[in-house]
């Protein structure tokens, strides 16, 4: 069922997931545009969740978005102000201070992520809920993967001495995993759509980043059931909860929405043997989640075992 | 006139299909192959002496094995679909 | 004292990699109905394309581990490249026997042939060197009528683009001149017949007809496009109970087959064990003279009339095998409609992954086309009306039991 429509405010607001943004050039949603969105969105009960760029927005903005209940998803920069969401890029690992509320997002490459784990490790122990992004991860390789399960090997070392001291941050990449009893996944075009500075509406932000005409009519979703899980063969038998099952990505290197590529199921299944990994670390000290069990695989694509299924 | 004589197994049938596939590719080859490419030549000279002794082989094996009847102007046949072993008279 | 027979029914069937090569897109003849829509005089296969083409898929042994293969030949019409066709074949043979590949023992060359050259001294030449390991298809569309209201010549000069488009002579005489030739390298040999709304009242006695020419299994279907006007499925109905009377009245049945009529088809599936995919999409592959690799060839750009090109790598690069992962994940309940799934019909009804493809609304392999749904549904008919007509028959001649022990095993045509 449709929750939320997300709104891109100007064609700069940060990008918070795995598609980079490649509008440089300020364009703020035309205000009649932005006032349907939010029409839209009362007749159809769904949250709104609005996209800041990098600048204060003019006033009859901020009146207008005022007239909705809705979050807030920003980008960080000296004087911004607080979100619900706020958006880090690489520039926080070089000791700005991020602001201890809410979700942060942290968006890095591959190479960003393995040079700086330390980093990471102590911008974690501020934080209530940190998201990596990875914003190349479809390129990961075998060699790669390594050092990717290191990465969360290092940062799982972290969250076990917190929660054993009794705090509990909470990292996507291995915390989610335990706590989730089912799929946590994006869910564009299912329970999302997202509404473009251009007035037009998309399955989610990438799609409009990377073709314009990519949209779609948000009371008729062409083919909608393939943004399902029940649709997604693969991912339908899959217990990595904590993956966030893109679509665009799916589409952009399987050209399916609704099929992962082998370098997404197989990032997602070292998280959660990283996850499972973490998980008996801190029991093997204290109880923890006796209810929650993470069950040891001998495969890291789904895809090898789809047979079985 | 063909009378089933007797049926092999799948893993006995599977084994005589892939010799019979092997001497008619290796009979097809020798149409193209010239003596000039001596190694490959040689190879092949080979590889069909071999293969028609183990296919020999597998009909004296398989003959004695469940013991077919046979008649001296007959000849057995073998259906690879159904692993079934005929007598066939001219 | 030993030879050995070789059934050629249904050979490997399963087992084997089906290989594509995409020799040509030209053709002497621009069937109406082909869905090849964009055949031109462009685009053949050059020796060197070939060749690095089967360096990469048999130095690749661990990736390609099915245990026969079917080296296959389209075009267009491929014997229009026999001269290429015979070099391809002489080198596979070769590389195959020199690196020890298991395919040396389990291979065949497939055509499917309009028939039109098929007496020519270089085919003929061509046959008789690779006689063990062929299997060829002359496609013969019934009577001259009906064969040539779709199978005509194409105009003399392409369009300035290349692209062929169909004149009014009919190929008929061309090729049926050819089946005695066919039949007797190949006794075995089926035909394939295809069926779009201009055809239907012709079914019947283009079946007869072709058994007629001593063809004696005719594999038929109706085009998978949305070409069916209102009515169709009742006149189609209508035809296929007149053959059912003729096959069973004159005993047909006892050594002809029509692939119509089938025991496996018109039953209810199960959506957990009847899910596998109907289309061998993704477990093939082909490569055109461009050296572009596809799924299938109905992928290929001159196969689609909306869709671009679906390419899963090429011969430098090899393939991208994130791009085969929807079509070897894909089953039948993710993909078909919720009409399709409840149907008490369902089986046999069958689908072209390209097809889907390029009819879908958007661009995924993922949403089954269902224009043949009452097509099938007719057939679905007729078919109950044959089976309990012959075995009737039977019964009361007492021949039940001899039918059923002797009967051809009419497979479904997956292609």
């Amino acid at each position: 069922m449709m929750q939320y429509l997300v709104i891109l405010l100007d064609d700069t607001s940060v990008s918070y997931c795995h598609a980079d943004n490649p509008y440089s050039v300020r364009r703020l949603i035309g205000l009649n545009d932005l006032r349907a969105g939010i029409l839209f969105a009362m007749k159809q009960n769904l949250m709104i969740q609005f996209v800041y760029p990098d600048y204060e927005l003019p006033q009859e903005y901020l009146d207008l978005i005022d007239t909705i209940d809705h979050h807030d998803i920003k980008p960080w920069y000296a004087g911004a102000s607080p979100a619900d969401v706020t958006v880090f890029d690489k520039s926080v690992l070089a000791g700005v201070s991020p602001v201890n509320q809410g979700v942060a997002v942290l968006r890095l490459t591959k190479a960003e992520l393995f040079e700086n784990v330390e980093a990471i490790g102590k911008i974690l122990l501020k934080m209530q809920r940190l998201n990596i992004v990875v914003t190349d991860i479809e390129t990961i390789t075998d060699e790669e993967l390594k050092s990717y399960a290191a990465v969360l090997e290092g940062l799982a070392s972290v969250l076990k001495d917190e929660y054993l001291a009794g705090r509990m941050p909470q990292l996507n990449l291995l915390t989610d995993r335990m706590m989730l009893d089912r799929p946590n996944h994006c869910n564009a075009g299912v329970e999302n759509i997202t509404l473009a500075p251009n007035g037009r509406y998309y399955l989610c932000p990438a799609f409009y980043y990377s073709n314009p005409d990519d949209s779609i009519d948000p009371q008729d979703i062409r083919n909608q059931q393939l943004l399902r899980l029940d649709h997604a063969p693969l991912c339908r038998h899959c217990d990595a909860y904590q993956c966030r099952r893109c679509i665009w990505l799916n589409r952009k290197t399987t050209l399916e929405v609704n099929t992962p590529s082998r370098e997404q199921c197989i990032v997602a299944h070292t998280e959660r043997e990283a996850s499972r990994q973490l998980m008996a670390a801190i029991r093997e000290q204290a109880v923890f989640m006796p209810e929650v069990e993470i069950k040891e695989l001998n495969y890291n694509d789904p895809f090898e075992v789809r047979k079985e299924w | 006139m063909k009378e089933k004589v007797g049926q092999v197994t799948p893993e006995e049938r599977n084994e005589i299909q892939q010799l019979f596939e092997r001497r008619n590719g290796l009979n097809e080859l020798a149409k193209i192959l010239t003596p000039d490419n001596d190694a490959l030549y040689q190879k092949l000279v080979k590889d069909l002496g071999e293969t028609g002794t183990k296919f020999q082989n597998w009909w004296d094996r398989m003959s004695q094995q469940y013991n077919w009847k046979s008649t001296p102007n007959g000849h057995w046949e073998i259906n690879f679909d159904s692993c079934e072993i005929f007598l066939s008279e001219e | 004292m030993s030879i050995v027979r070789e059934t050629d029914t249904g050979w490997q069937s399963g087992m084997a990699k089906s290989i594509t090569f995409i020799v040509t897109k030209d053709c002497q003849l621009a069937c109406k109905y082909c869905y090849l829509v964009g055949k031109n005089v462009k685009e053949r296969m050059s020796w060197e394309t070939a060749k690095a083409f089967i360096d990469y898929v048999l130095s690749r042994e661990d990736e390609f581990r099915e245990e026969s293969v079917v080296w296959d030949f389209i075009g267009g019409e491929p014997f229009l490249e026999i001269e290429l066709i015979d070099k391809i074949c002489d080198y596979l043979k070769l590389r195959m026997f020199e690196l020890n590949h298991h395919w040396f023992n389990s291979y065949r060359f497939s055509f499917s042939t309009n028939g039109i050259n098929y007496h020519t001294p270089d085919v003929q030449a061509f046959i008789k060197k690779n006689r063990e390991h062929l299997s060829i298809g002359i496609t013969i569309d019934g009577t001259e009528k009906k064969h040539d209201l779709n199978r005509v010549w194409k105009q003399a000069k392409a369009d300035e683009n290349g692209i062929i488009h169909p004149s009014e002579r009919g190929s008929y005489k061309d090729v049926v001149r050819n089946i005695p030739l066919w039949l007797e390298q190949f006794p075995n040999a089926g035909t394939k017949v295809t069926i779009s709304s201009a055809d239907i009242p012709y079914i019947t006695e283009s079946v007869l007809h072709l058994y007629s020419l001593g063809i004696h299994q005719v594999n038929i279907n109706v085009v998978f496009e949305d070409v069916w006007q209102e009515g169709d499925d009742l006149r189609f109905e209508e035809q296929l109970m007149t053959l059912a009377d003729e096959i069973i009245e004159h005993g047909y049945y006892r050594d002809y087959a029509c692939s119509f009529f089938s025991e496996h088809i018109g039953k209810p599936m199960d959506p957990e064990r009847d899910n596998q995919n109907w289309c061998g999409a993704g477990k093939m592959l082909a490569v055109d003279a461009a050296g572009n690799l596809y799924p299938c060839t109905r992928f290929a750009q001159y196969s689609l009339r909306s869709k671009k090109a679906l390419i899963i790598g090429n011969i430098r690069d090899g393939i991208n095998y994130n791009l085969l992962r929807p079509f070897l994940t894909l089953d039948r309940t993710t993909q078909s409609p919720q009409k399709c799934l409840d149907c008490e019909v369902a089986s046999g009804c069958a689908w072209c992954q390209g097809e889907n493809y390029d009819a879908a609304q958007t661009s995924t392999i993922y949403e089954r086309s269902t224009a043949i749904c009452l097509m099938h549904k007719a057939r679905v008919r007729a078919n109950n009306y044959y089976w309990n007509k012959l075995f009737r028959k039977l019964e009361l001649e007492g021949r039940r039991e001899e039918y059923e022990n002797n009967k051809r095993d009419v497979k479904p045509e997956i292609c």
